[in-house]
């Protein structure tokens, strides 16, 4: 069930797009979260665009990233935590696993963190012999089913409550029920018991704040404050790029985040967490570590095109709005990051060539550059991806991925310059087209390769008379009235 | 570790020390000045109104007291009509904190219902800890007071500390927070202004209501794995 290929996005695709179940469930995220994020942006301040508060704050953190990195690490040791810059995904995991068996854990409760999916970290740990519990409702549904989230901010959101009320019957020994408040209390007494016996937790980061030492992690159910309280040991994961420089920047980027993930002024827990519990507490965790992890986000970081795309908060607000994961929800992707987002931000850390059809699946409609509350270019970036894919691009390996679209394109390319070839290609089309079969005027099919695009949709015909025929008439009889 | 940064630099095409640090922790003056900002007796009237109307959406219970005395027999009441939601233990933690010393709850509620406080100390060792962690599993009630109430959304901010125990406001299944009118702010900002004028303990807690989820079908749901009531109590004077 767990799908970790990109490459099988067109299968998957397909599949989704006949579920209706999906729909069904991916149509209340839109229409609860989707369709209000911009309103309350709007609520925000009067006169101007706040989004556009939040990019620069966020521009001014990517474009300097090493002075708040240096400064974040060196404020989280003075507070007594540890801080670890982690390479590539291998390395992050080498040294969660370096601390698990320094401390005998047996038990690891994680709050939410698709870095930690993005690096396979719950895998690791599972292999190495240590109980591996996500707390988080939705992350906890997934895992008792064997599967992977299919939403950044509501991992589950593609069950019903059935399918929940009958994974719980059979794996928690409850009786059967549907009912949302009674399921989320046979969770809470499941997954209390767990939080207050482990020995590790493990969460991920919503920023940081490098000036004060503070990592920042907002939540709405109190897992991750559990996890981040209770167990011996708290560590942490964080992209390099998702950390801020000041108390100041926090403002505006937290009343975004949860306006654009939940369509909330405020999330029920923000916290402000700088290292272990110092020697007057009498709770909060022994030993704190935070984990940095590049993993290819250096790479980006390089390259002004894609840099924007490191602005990103990971609100997932994109995807509530994308008319392409409303169709083939988030499994489809085969990556952490669905959506827009990841339509974007997989191929560039996962190979461009791998990742192809999620650059390609996007329909660059423009819907997430919209709703984004960092107000990223997601459109120009896929299109930029489409390109290097048609043209192959040294500086990031990626191979022209097929010479008959490259010898198409470019012949396009010759014809649109070219009025002459135009219009002889325009009187070729329209004689050939008489060829083809048609349906109430429609072309039903096209020949050879074009006949993908009529698979499931009919073809409109070339006009009888093109528009430049047309006007050249129009003109004239205008003249004669 | 120096090797990433270092990474980081040539990604970025800068040099180490060239004085950027100046614009990136560069505060406007108008964030540096909301910390002062005093309000009137006419913004505080204006404040408690949102308060009470965001409360009533997070299902936040707000109660608004004269004085602390008043506030600890509400309180007491609130504790006897209440039933625990694990075991049958009825047993409250609350921060040590001289406000909450004023309740009178330990006389007020005797011995019907224990009422045990945070202990203070210079040092905790692992049995000491280990002890404290037993009495806030047990306990129904967390109590605390708050350092700022925030008016826009409602919500209290705690300082971590000495007697100021995190799991209070957080394992319990009922959180009560303590505040004097006095408390309030008018916005997020202007609490990270405050913030930011003083040295930050290791934990800060900012808390909007009972612990909610809409995992399942996008459907609220109130009390998933933080406290699934929650009442403020605002002490006049």
């Amino acid at each position: 069930m767990l799908n970790q290929d990109p490459l099988k996005y067109r299968e998957l695709a397909a599949k989704a797009v006949q579920d209706k179940q999906l729909h069904k469930a991916l149509g209340k995220l839109r229409d609860k979260f989707g369709r209000n994020a911009v309103n309350l942006y709007n609520q925000l301040s009067s006169g101007h665009d706040p989004r556009q508060d939040a990019k620069a704050v966020r521009r001014k953190i990517v474009d300097n990233l090493d002075v708040v990195l240096e400064t974040l690490a060196a404020n989280i040791q003075a507070r007594g935590g540890h801080v670890y810059l982690a390479d590539t995904g291998e390395d992050a995991v080498e040294y969660c696993l370096g601390v698990a068996r320094r401390h005998q854990v047996a038990r690891v409760v994680k709050g939410k963190s698709m870095l930690s999916e993005e690096i396979h970290l719950n895998d690791a740990l599972e292999a190495a012999g240590i109980e591996t519990v996500e707390t988080d409702l939705g992350e906890y549904i997934v895992q008792l089913k064997g599967e992977a989230p299919s939403h950044i901010i509501a991992p589950a959101i593609h069950y019903t409550r059935e399918q929940v009320g009958e994974l719980f019957a059979e794996k928690l020994g409850e009786p059967y029920t549907d009912d949302p408040p009674t399921l989320t209390a046979m969770a809470r007494k499941a997954l209390r018991e767990k939080m207050l016996t482990a020995d590790m937790g493990i969460s991920g980061g919503n920023t940081a704040c490098a000036e004060t030492g503070h990592v920042t992690i907002v939540s709405n159910e109190g897992n991750i404050r559990m996890a981040t309280t209770m167990p011996r040991v708290h560590v942490v994961l964080l992209g390099i790029e998702k950390i801020a420089a000041t108390l100041e920047d926090h403002d505006i980027l937290l009343r975004m985040l949860t306006r654009a993930a939940a369509g909330q002024k405020i999330s029920t827990y923000v916290s402000y967490v700088g290292g272990p519990r110092l020697p007057e507490e009498p709770d909060g965790p022994e030993e704190f570590h935070l984990v940095l992890v590049d993993n290819g986000r250096s790479r980006i970081l390089a390259d002004p095109d894609f840099r924007e795309v490191l602005h990103c908060v990971r609100c997932g607000g994109c995807l509530n709005v994308c008319p392409v994961y409303m169709a083939i929800g988030g499994h489809s992707y085969g990556s952490p990051y669905c959506g827009p987002i990841g339509a974007v931000f997989t191929p560039l850390t996962q190979g461009i060539n791998a990742c192809h059809h999620l650059c390609q699946g996007e329909t660059l409609c423009g819907a997430c550059k919209q709703v984004c509350p960092v107000d990223n270019d997601l459109p120009r970036m896929l299109s930029l991806l489409r390109f290097k894919l048609a043209n192959g691009d040294k500086s990031w390996n990626v191979r022209p991925q097929s010479l008959p679209t490259k010898l198409v394109f470019g012949a396009w390319s010759v014809i649109m310059r070219h009025r002459r070839v135009y219009d002889a290609m325009s009187l070729l089309a329209g004689f050939c087209q008489r060829l083809l079969p048609r349906s109430n005027g429609w072309i039903r099919r096209l020949p050879g390769p074009l006949g993908g695009w009529t698979r499931g949709r009919d073809f409109p015909p070339l006009a009888k008379k093109s528009f430049a025929q047309r006007w050249a008439r129009r003109d004239t009889t205008r003249r004669d009235a | 570790m120096s090797r990433i940064i270092e990474r980081v630099r040539q990604a970025l095409g800068v040099r180490a020390g060239d004085g950027r640090d100046k614009l990136v922790f560069a505060k406007s003056e108008d964030f540096v000045g909301c910390a002062d900002a005093t309000a009137t007796a006419q913004e505080r009237d204006d404040w408690m109104k949102t308060i009470r109307a965001e409360a009533q959406a997070l299902n936040l219970q707000v109660h608004e007291c004269p004085d602390l005395d008043a506030c600890g027999e509400a309180i007491a009441t609130l504790a006897r009509e209440r039933d625990p939601e694990w075991g049958s233990l009825k047993q409250i933690m609350r921060w040590n904190d001289p406000l909450l010393h004023e309740l009178g709850l330990e006389t007020r509620l005797g011995e019907e219902i224990a009422v045990k406080t945070v202990p203070k100390a210079d040092f905790f060792g692992e049995s000491e800890r280990q002890e404290f962690r037993r009495e806030v599993i047990a306990s129904y009630i967390g109590i605390t007071t708050a350092d700022y109430l925030l008016a826009d959304t409602a919500s209290l901010v705690l300082l971590g500390g000495s007697g100021r125990a995190r799991s209070v406001s957080l394992v319990p299944s009922i959180h009560i927070a303590v505040v004097p009118a006095s408390r309030m702010l008018a916005s997020y900002r202007q609490m990270l202004s405050c913030l930011d004028a003083m040295v930050l303990p290791s934990n800060v807690s900012i808390i909007t209501g009972p612990s909610k989820t809409a995992d399942i079908e996008a459907t609220l749901v109130h009390g998933a794995h933080g406290p699934r009531e929650m009442h403020l109590f605002v002490v006049a004077s």
